[in-house]
């Protein structure tokens, strides 16, 4: 290639390059800071494994500065109604909560609900209670010979 | 006490049958030979695999998917099928599909536990109140044995042969379906920091159907789907990750069989709030062999 | 990069037309060129866009990491290989079909170091992550995931393919299995797709990355279709090409003329080639390159074979009648290829006949053409009473050398003018301000080459015909 083009591919090239690290960067570091790859991100957004029940809303900032909240309307969407507070702090938005958040069938939905690691410590029961069933990603009828299942079936174990 | 299993949908189903019928119920006659109930049952999953199957060329689905069949003129209950598929698939948010990767409509995943369904119904109808219905997996469990609890196992996704953790079925937790990314190994190609290494969920529902499709959804759509789901669904989640570490919701915590002897430590306080408008049909696409 | 000072030393004003051509020409090679570069770019753009910068941010991560970005050029890499065999006009006008067939051979091996590259560092990457070692990965990836044993399979037949390509150089395999071998690529191209789309998280259902590689995929794949097969199949139909005369020109060469409809609407020039195969026993399973030995007249084209290899023996046997398809005409070795107005025009043995058919079509003898024929003997001098025919009616100079090369020093001469002292510069006295056309067995063709490049003719003034596949 002759030196011109050779410029211009080189610096298309580095444009795109650019551009590619900052879509990437931009979108991994908003929200997900770089964590070693052993840490659960989801224990950044649930409250830790005792706190099962209750864990609380965020509470509006308490600050020395003027600080109002006031409740929005309830929005009817696609999955449900939402009502959101927004929570103002020097009339600038600092917190927006939802307040109410109701799936299409009207259950108000907890966010207190969501999965939070737990220890594997924790789910153990002893081995040798009476279990009569197995759940597990889908046995065919040729997995199923090796299941636990099987056996289970095979003593016409009841539990 | 009984366990029956016979092979439909490609897969092994196990029912067991306590003796202790409702002699008040019109077929209470019946219910003292199950055999009949069996082959209803039997019945059920034969004649949904016929009209779902993908293996089978001639299959209603079949003849759909390779296009010779416009969706429009299928039967009602195909149509029905669909639809309910679309309604799971607006619920989660896009997360569970009725479509394969490549397109084809697939209905035969989700019809397993719409039969496993009926084969309750079938049941009771027979007078059989306590019973467990086990195909590929996916359990459906009616009241309380009389001596003892649905204690269910949930295996290891890294390991086939052992179990995770145990928990209790009862009437009000009375479904329970896992899906897996299993074998696939998810966890190839993904980002260090990507949450999408879900390596096995297990959804404990008031209805197979639902059990089975929010498993399905979770294993689909990973942590965003996942905080959807125990938003929005009264349901008990387990997620194994590819890593092995475990994430549960707290109404899962809640069934977890505590004691050695076997007996149920549930909270009922924790029995969700059903949802009665909760679809019929849907569950996942053909999983692989573990 | 080419450069040259001495451009525009010609007067003769009709120069500027060929100069023209030349750099157009080369801005569409640059413009080609510079394309394949920037996908590179783009793929690693898509990459890093996806996060891939955060498998850099860990030991364990880093194998994975550089082994997508290797699957990630390989594949890329293999589609321009693909793309430099497909055919494509824009191609062949720009760079030739020789020198873009030699770069496909040329990426060969790099893409299949970097297939494999890919699948080793994936297979340490994962092992890392999941504490196995890489060959229990690699059964528990075959065993356990779909759209895997597609993609091995797709890397063994890789593998064989580069594998009977380094073996058909050395001839040491039959055209035919090579051949067949070859055209396995595209198996493995395909059944490397579904894990690419599949298993990769980069191209994931929804995603921009997925839809430019999808259309990567499907653009490349559609103009090897196309023009590799769907073209040259309604060429053949519109041209329907016959052999009307098979003539004996010395022992063991003869020229075919081939006879069809519409031919004066097919645009081949004198100095290109075609694929032929010939449908008569023996002959059809093979294409073979033959340049034509006559420019293009609107009635019939004609080439001029010597008995070689496989299938080139039994063209003796060719009766008229026989039906020839045919897949061209390729190559840049044409009066269009110019830059200046002198031409110099030189052909050995069976390499004459390519200079016979390009000396029809050098308009401009007054910028000073010369044509320099070569053989061991008179016999070899292959068509030499047309060549000469030709050059007394257009007034071009023309030096005929005969006999062996000495047995000692490296010379494209015979032993007779090597030992009197010809050059390159004394045959062709316009040297070095010519365009050179060059045609004949390999070693000796670079050592008209290498003299001409002594004498100072810039290296893009000298047109090789290469007839080494």
């Amino acid at each position: 290639m002759r030196r011109s083009s050779t410029a211009i591919v080189g610096v298309g090239s580095a444009a795109v390059l650019v551009a590619g690290w900052l879509a990437g960067s931009a979108r991994f570091t908003t929200d997900l800071p770089v964590a070693p790859a052993t840490q659960l991100p989801i224990a950044e957004k649930t409250p830790p494994p005792t706190d099962a029940g209750t864990s609380p809303l965020p509470t509006p900032t308490e600050a020395a500065p003027v600080v109002v909240a006031f409740n929005g309307p309830v929005i009817e969407t696609k999955y449900g109604s939402v009502q959101v507070q927004v929570v103002l702090t020097d009339g600038a938005i600092t917190d927006a909560i939802a307040l109410t958040l109701t799936d299409s069938s009207e259950t108000s939905v907890e966010v207190s609900a969501r999965a939070a690691p737990i220890l594997r410590e924790e789910v153990l029961a002893a081995q040798s209670a009476g279990v009569s069933n197995v759940t597990g990603a889908t046995y065919t009828t040729q997995a199923y010979l090796s299941s636990v299942q099987s056996a289970l079936d095979a003593a016409g174990f009841m539990g | 006490m009984s366990v029956n299993t016979f092979e439909s949908m490609g897969t092994v189903i196990s029912i067991r049958l306590a003796p202790d019928v409702d002699t008040e119920a019109p077929d209470a006659a019946r219910a003292i030979a199950p055999a009949h109930a069996l082959a209803d049952i039997r019945r059920v999953f034969d004649d949904l695999d016929r009209r779902f199957s993908l293996y089978d060329p001639a299959s209603e689905l079949s003849l759909i998917a390779d296009g010779s069949l416009p969706l429009s003129g299928s039967s009602p209950e195909m149509r029905g099928a669909y639809a309910d598929a679309l309604g799971w698939r607006e619920r989660t948010n896009g997360a569970f599909t009725p479509h394969r990767p490549d397109g084809v409509l697939d209905l035969s995943g989700l019809v397993k536990s719409v039969a496993i369904e009926r084969a309750g119904r079938v049941l009771e109808r027979h007078g059989h109140r306590v019973f467990s219905i086990n195909a590929g997996g996916d359990i459906l469990t009616g009241g309380v044995p009389r001596e003892s609890a649905w204690i269910t196992g949930i295996t290891d996704a890294g390991d086939r042969t052992g179990l995770l953790t145990q928990v209790t079925l009862s009437p009000g937790w009375p479904a329970v379906a896992t899906s897996g990314s299993a074998e696939r190994g998810n966890h190839i190609w993904l980002r260090p920091d990507t949450d999408r290494s879900f390596r096995q969920a297990t959804v404990i529902a008031e209805s197979i159907v639902t059990a089975d499709v929010l498993a399905t959804a979770i294993i689909a759509g990973g942590q965003t789907t996942l905080d959807h789901v125990t938003d929005r669904f009264p349901v008990a989640v387990l997620v194994q990750l590819a890593g092995g570490a475990l994430l549960a919701n707290p109404a899962f915590r809640a069934l977890i069989v505590r004691r050695p002897d076997g007996r149920q430590s549930l909270d009922l306080t924790t029995e969700p709030s059903h949802d009665d408008a909760a679809p019929s049909p849907v569950p996942e696409s053909p999983e692989r062999p573990a | 990069m080419i450069r040259t000072n001495r451009v525009g030393v010609d007067p003769v004003a009709h120069v500027a037309e060929p100069a023209r051509r030349f750099l157009w020409r080369q801005r569409r090679a640059d413009a080609l060129e510079g394309l394949s570069w920037f996908s590179f770019a783009v793929v690693l753009a898509l990459f890093l866009a996806d996060g891939g910068w955060t498998y850099f941010t860990n030991i364990r991560d880093l194998a994975t990491g550089t082994g997508i970005v290797a699957g990630l050029i390989g594949s890329n890499l293999l589609l321009v290989m693909l793309l430099l065999a497909a055919r494509l006009p824009v191609v062949d006008r720009a760079i030739g079909y020789d020198r873009a067939l030699a770069a496909h051979r040329r990426l060969g091996k790099p893409v299949l170091y970097l297939i494999l590259a890919h699948l080793m560092l994936l297979l340490i990457g994962y092992g890392l992550a999941l504490g196995r070692d890489p060959v229990a990965q690699a059964i528990a990836m075959i065993t356990t995931m779909p759209d895997l044993p597609q993609a091995f399979i797709a890397l063994a037949i890789l593998v064989l393919v580069v594998l009977t390509s380094l073996v058909i150089v050395r001839h040491k395999l039959p055209y035919l299995g090579w051949y067949g071998v070859h055209l396995l690529t595209y198996a493995a191209v395909l059944l490397a797709l579904p894990h690419q789309f599949g298993q990769g998280e980069l191209f994931a259902v929804g995603t921009w990355a997925r839809w430019y590689w999808l259309t990567l995929y499907v653009g490349t794949l559609a103009a090897v279709l196309g023009y590799r097969f769907l073209i040259p199949l309604a060429r053949n139909l519109r041209h329907q090409l016959r052999v009307a005369e098979v003539r004996a020109e010395a022992p063991g060469v003869v020229s075919v003329v081939m006879t069809g409809h519409h031919l004066d609407k097919l645009a081949a020039h004198g100095g290109q080639f075609f694929g032929w195969r010939f449908w008569s026993p023996g002959l059809h399973l093979e294409a073979h390159p033959y340049s034509l030995s006559e420019a293009p007249n609107g009635q019939s084209l004609r080439i001029t074979v010597r008995q070689l290899g496989d299938g080139s023996h039994r063209l003796l046997s060719v009766r008229p009648g026989a039906r020839v398809f045919f897949e061209g005409p390729y190559g840049l070795f044409t009066a269009a290829a110019r830059t200046t107005g002198h031409t110099v025009l030189i052909g050995a043995g069976i390499g004459i006949t390519p200079i016979r058919a390009l000396l029809e079509d050098i308009d401009t003898p007054s910028g000073g053409l010369t044509v320099i024929l070569r053989g061991d003997d008179e016999e070899h001098l292959y068509l030499r009473r047309e060549v000469e025919e030709i050059c007394g009616r257009i007034g071009a100079r023309l030096e005929v050398l005969v006999g062996l090369p000495p047995h000692q020093g490296r010379t494209w001469l015979p032993s007779a003018e090597f030992a009197a002292g010809q050059t390159i510069s004394t045959l062709a006295p316009d040297i070095p301000d010519v365009d050179l056309f060059i045609c004949g067995p390999k070693p000796w063709a670079e050592l008209v080459v290498r003299d001409a490049r002594a004498a100072g003719v810039p290296r893009h003034r000298i047109h090789a015909e290469r007839f080494d596949w």
